[in-house]
Formats: structure tokens, sequence, C-alpha cells
């Protein structure tokens, strides 16, 4: 294990002293330590372990199942188009996410008068509680009164929907929803990386003539490139896993089923029909999907970067 | 001075793009606020009205005396304040352990934390609900902040690790050369370099655990200990939905995040560039 240069010995060499000094640190990481093993670990752990035993959620017994819950899962229709919604959302609105935030930050990289208070404004979403921004979105697109809807009745384009929350049409508010809530997390990522962008390189590139479209493809788009693998790992991520949103649009009212994604079909076998071990076993597999991602992700970020700042 | 028309042109395009980013962010949030001010009749006319013409407080009132918002708001503010406490105190001192002393694992350690992290809450729902269960932690407050160590202490490691590591360590070297020890190096050089970042993530987490409701949905059921998320998501198992009244939520929730962020929002900045803001 190496040991960085960054560490405050002043006498280094003498083995007591550093024993001294390892103890003092492993004591004061306990605490935090303590509590994400306790908290987090632990608990993803147990969760493995549930995954083996029919339970239900409100009693004490449970069952060695083996591997029959996946066994179930992999024969439930309703777990295959929960994992498909999930791929939809996450990818649909992490792309668009990406899209609006990359073009939001290149805004947003110059200075004119009101820069300082736009970008106020555009993190501003990314604060809102999640319960507020899905309350506001459904009020404006509520089928009755809803001001976008009428809006867009007033455009002339054919075959635009009348009301929105409905079967057909409420993946794509979800969708419009989430990036409204969640781009400004890719805004602020790829903004602090713009500012580090030697401007040497649009130098060298203007002189040789290159058009702004061509800059940002071949001088801005390959120093965007690890802020952006992270961000559509992690954005991917939570995405995929997202319950909260797709939750209060669907089930307050609207047509919950065609936006049932893994996350709330989890919830629903766990706190609907109490099936704890079934529920165990479906975090399971967003589990195993989440390090999958990572492990690619490694793989591909670490031949350029060895250290592990994100 | 060669090309006034295309330069006109990229100008005006600019100034278009700023506006359409302006109206995408904003146009939202005045519809909550207009929509908690109109009045009834108004909230729901065709087609509705972008500036109103009445103005009410009616969906303020109702929220104060006829709703348990107030009692939903204190327990929010409890629990969010007790998670940041216990967060930012273990996860100062953890980062600060993480940059400035050698031992085994420790990299194995940030990676580790890099990892938790990344895990959605939705992962941990199950077991830590059997475990709240068995633990008599439902239905209780600080149980609930518990659970939120969970998600935001990870995250909160990994953030002011980020801001540890951008101090200099030679600062410290001098205080210690200087005779200082390595307390007094703590408290004078590193600490007053190291507060914007760890206010920034006291505001994070704060936030987080201001905005939760997955983990206060399946822990708390008794109406009084309720908390926002979960609180004003109940108004609309009323018997008529009154969406004046669910926009006065928004309003009042919306309000102590916008007051943060503008007195806060060099802070935040800095705080995102460093690790960003989970969600």
């Amino acid at each position: 294990m190496s040991v960085r240069a960054d560490t405050l010995l002043l006498a280094p060499g003498r083995m007591r002293r550093r024993r001294r000094e390892a103890l003092i640190g492993l004591g004061l990481l306990l605490p935090a330590a303590a509590l994400v093993f306790g908290f987090a670990l632990f608990p993803v752990g147990y969760n493995v372990w549930l995954g083996f035993f029919a339970k239900h959620s409100l009693r004490a017994t449970s069952t060695w199942v083996g591997l029959g819950n996946y066994a179930q899962l992999l024969g439930d229709p309703d777990f295959w188009r929960s994992v498909w919604l999930a791929t939809v959302y996450a990818v649909g609105s992490t792309a668009l996410q990406i899209v609006v935030g990359v073009a939001a930050a290149l805004v947003l990289h110059e200075r004119f008068p009101g820069s300082h208070f736009l970008r106020g404004v555009a993190l501003f979403p990314y604060m809102i509680p999640t319960v507020i921004a899905v309350f506001v979105w459904r009020w404006l697109m509520n089928d009755l009164y809803g001001v976008i809807p009428y809006m867009l009745s007033a455009l002339p384009i054919p075959g635009l929907p009348e009301a929105w929350l409905t079967h057909g049409t409420i993946m794509w508010v979800l969708i419009i929803l989430s990036v409204w809530t969640f781009f400004p997390f890719v805004l602020v990522n790829v903004l602090a990386r713009l500012q580090t962008i030697p401007p040497e390189l649009y130098d060298a590139a203007r002189v040789d003539g290159a058009s702004a479209v061509r800059q940002f493809i071949h001088v801005t788009l390959p120093q965007l490139r690890n802020v952006l693998l992270i961000v559509l790992l992690l954005r991917g991520i939570w995405m995929f896993t997202k319950f909260d949103v797709p939750w209060l649009l669907g089930f307050g009212g609207g047509a919950g089923e065609a936006i049932r994604t893994l996350p709330v079909f989890t919830y629903q076998r766990s706190f609907t029909y109490y099936q704890a071990g079934m529920g165990a076993a479906l975090s399971n597999v967003m589990l195993a999907l989440l390090l999958m991602a990572v492990t690619i992700y490694f793989i591909a970020l670490l031949p350029e970067s060895e250290n592990d700042d994100a | 001075m060669r090309e006034p028309r295309s330069r006109a042109l990229s100008r005006g395009a600019a100034w278009g793009l700023r506006l359409g980013l302006f109206v995408f962010c904003a146009f939202p949030l005045y519809w909550m606020l207009v929509s908690s001010l109109k009045v009834s009749h108004e909230l729901l006319a065709s087609p509705p009205t972008f500036v109103p013409h009445e103005w009410e407080l009616r969906a303020y009132r109702k929220l104060f005396y006829e709703t348990n918002f107030w009692t939903y708001f204190q327990n929010t503010v409890v629990v969010a304040a007790l998670t940041t406490v216990i967060v930012i105190v273990a996860g100062v001192i953890g980062a600060y352990s993480l940059t400035r002393y050698a031992f085994p694992a420790r990299a194995f350690v940030a990676r580790l934390t890099l990892l938790a992290y990344m895990f959605p809450p939705i992962i941990m729902l199950v077991p830590l609900f059997l475990l709240a269960r068995e633990l008599g932690l439902t239905n209780s407050l600080p149980g609930l902040a518990l659970t939120y160590i969970s998600f935001s202490l990870p995250y909160a490691l990994w953030i002011l690790r980020a801001f540890f590591q951008a101090i200099p360590i030679e600062l410290e070297h001098a205080a210690l050369i200087d005779g200082a020890n390595r307390a007094q190096a703590l408290a004078y050089v590193v600490m007053p370099l190291a507060l914007p970042g760890i206010i920034a993530t006291a505001i994070f987490t704060f936030i987080v655990a201001w905005n939760d409701f997955l983990f206060a949905l399946v822990l708390i059921g008794k109406d009084e200990l309720k908390t926002l998320a979960i609180g004003i998501n109940e108004f609309f198992h009323m018997a008529v939905v009154d969406w004046g009244l669910i926009m006065a939520a928004g309003v009042m929730v919306t309000i102590p995040a916008l007051v943060f962020f503008v007195a806060v929002q060099r802070y935040l900045i800095a705080g995102w560039g460093a690790g960003g803001l989970k969600g």
C-alpha cells in the first residue's frame, strides 16, 4: 500500500513514531468508519444475505429459499418490464441532462451582464426538494388546468396529446421533469472543468482557422472527456435507481403503471406486498448493476488518470 | 469590424440561449409562486392568467391554520440539523485523518468511501427498515436522522477529503517548525482554510436530509412526526386537491433553500466543483 508524501511526518524513518502516527490516524477515522460501516456497508451486506430468504416485512420469521427469489424474478414479466422502464428512464433522462448541462455550461462560461444571476437561477432547481419539484410539474402538466399543455395547444404542431399525465406520455413528463431537477449537477461539474482549459488551446485552433463548432469538437470535448464519463456514470446510476420522482409523479393519481421502474417495483414488493426477501433480491440486482458500472468506469478511466479524485 | 452582420447574429443567438435557459429554469418556480397567490376561480381558469388579476393569501392561511405544516417544518429542521451535526463532526475528523496521517489501507478506505457515496438509498431500504424496527427506531426523529447517515456521511467524507487535500501541507509543516504543536496547527492553520469547504458540506448534508422522501415514507407513520416531504404528500389525499395550498407549501419549503443558497452561493459552487451534490 503506497504511503503518500502528503503526511505530516517530521522525523520519517523512526518506526515507533510512525506507528504512533498510524494509530492516531486510525483513531480519528474510527467514528466515521464505524458509522459508514454500520449504516451503509453492513446494511448492503445484510441485504445480500436477506435476498436468500422468503421473509414478511413485518414478521420476524424467515425461510431460506436459496436462489428462489431470483428464479422467481427471471420468470416474472412485471420484473422485466420494470427493468426496461428504468432503462428507458435512465438513458433518456441522463442523455438529456448531459446535453442541457453542457449547453448551459457553455452559455454560463462566458461573462455577460447578469451572468452571475443566471448561474444562480440555473443551479437552483437542484436545491428544491424532489417532492416540490414533482408537484410543481404535476401542476404545470395538469390534464385540465396545466399551463404547459395550454401553451403547447396554441402551437401548430399536429398530433400533440391533449393530456400528458396519461399512459402513453407520462414517461416524457417524467424525463423532462428529471432533466429540469438534475441537470445542474452536470452544469456545475462541466463548468468547473471548462474554467481549467488553457486558453492557448483555443488560440491555436483559431490560428488554424477552426470554426466555433470545430473548436468545440476538437478542443473542448476531448478536455471534457473525463468529467463527462464521471457525470455519465453517477447520473446513470442515480437515475436508474431513482425512486421518489417516478413514485410521486405516477402513484399520486397519474398513470403509474407506465413508469413503474425497478426502484418503484422494489418498493412495492417490500412495502405493498410485504415481501422483504424479494425486495432485498431486487435491491441486489441493482447493486450488481451498480458494481458492474463502477468496474467498467474504473477500467475506462484508469489509464487516463491514476488519482482517485472524482 | 469585418463581419458586422454575422457578429450581430451570433450575439443575438447568445442572448436567445441565455433567455431560453432562464425561462426553462425559472418559469416553473414563477408558476408555483403565482399559483399560490391566485384566488380559487382564477387558479382553475382557462385560459390561465400569467399575471394574476387578483391575488390573496388564502392558501397560506389555510396552510398554517388548517394543516400540520408547521409541525412538519419543525420535524424536518430537527432531523436535518441532527444529521448535519453527526455527519460534520465525524466527517471532518475522518477526512483530516485520511489526508494527514499515514496508515495501512488508507487508499482502500478512500475507495470504499467513494463506493459507498455511489450507493443509492433504495439499495439500503429493506435492511435499514428491518434494522430500525429491530432497534425500535421507527417513528423516531433521531432514528430517521441515523438512517440519513447511510447516504450523507460517505459523501461528506469524500468532499471534505478533497477540500483537505487542497490545503497545502507545507503550511502545517511551517507551523510545526515554528514551534506550534499539532493541535495548534490544526486550529490556526488548517481550520480557517477548511472552513468554506466545511460550510459547503454542512449545507449539502442539511439539504439532502431536508429533501429526503424515501426513508421518511418507510420509517415515519405518526402524523405528528412527519417531515415536510411526506407531510405535504398527504395534501393529495384530501377530498378535493387544493393546488393553491400545495403550491403555497412548495413556496414555504423553497424559501429556506433559497435563503441558504443566496447566502452561501460562492461556497456552494466551490463544493460542487470538488465532489458534487448527491441526488
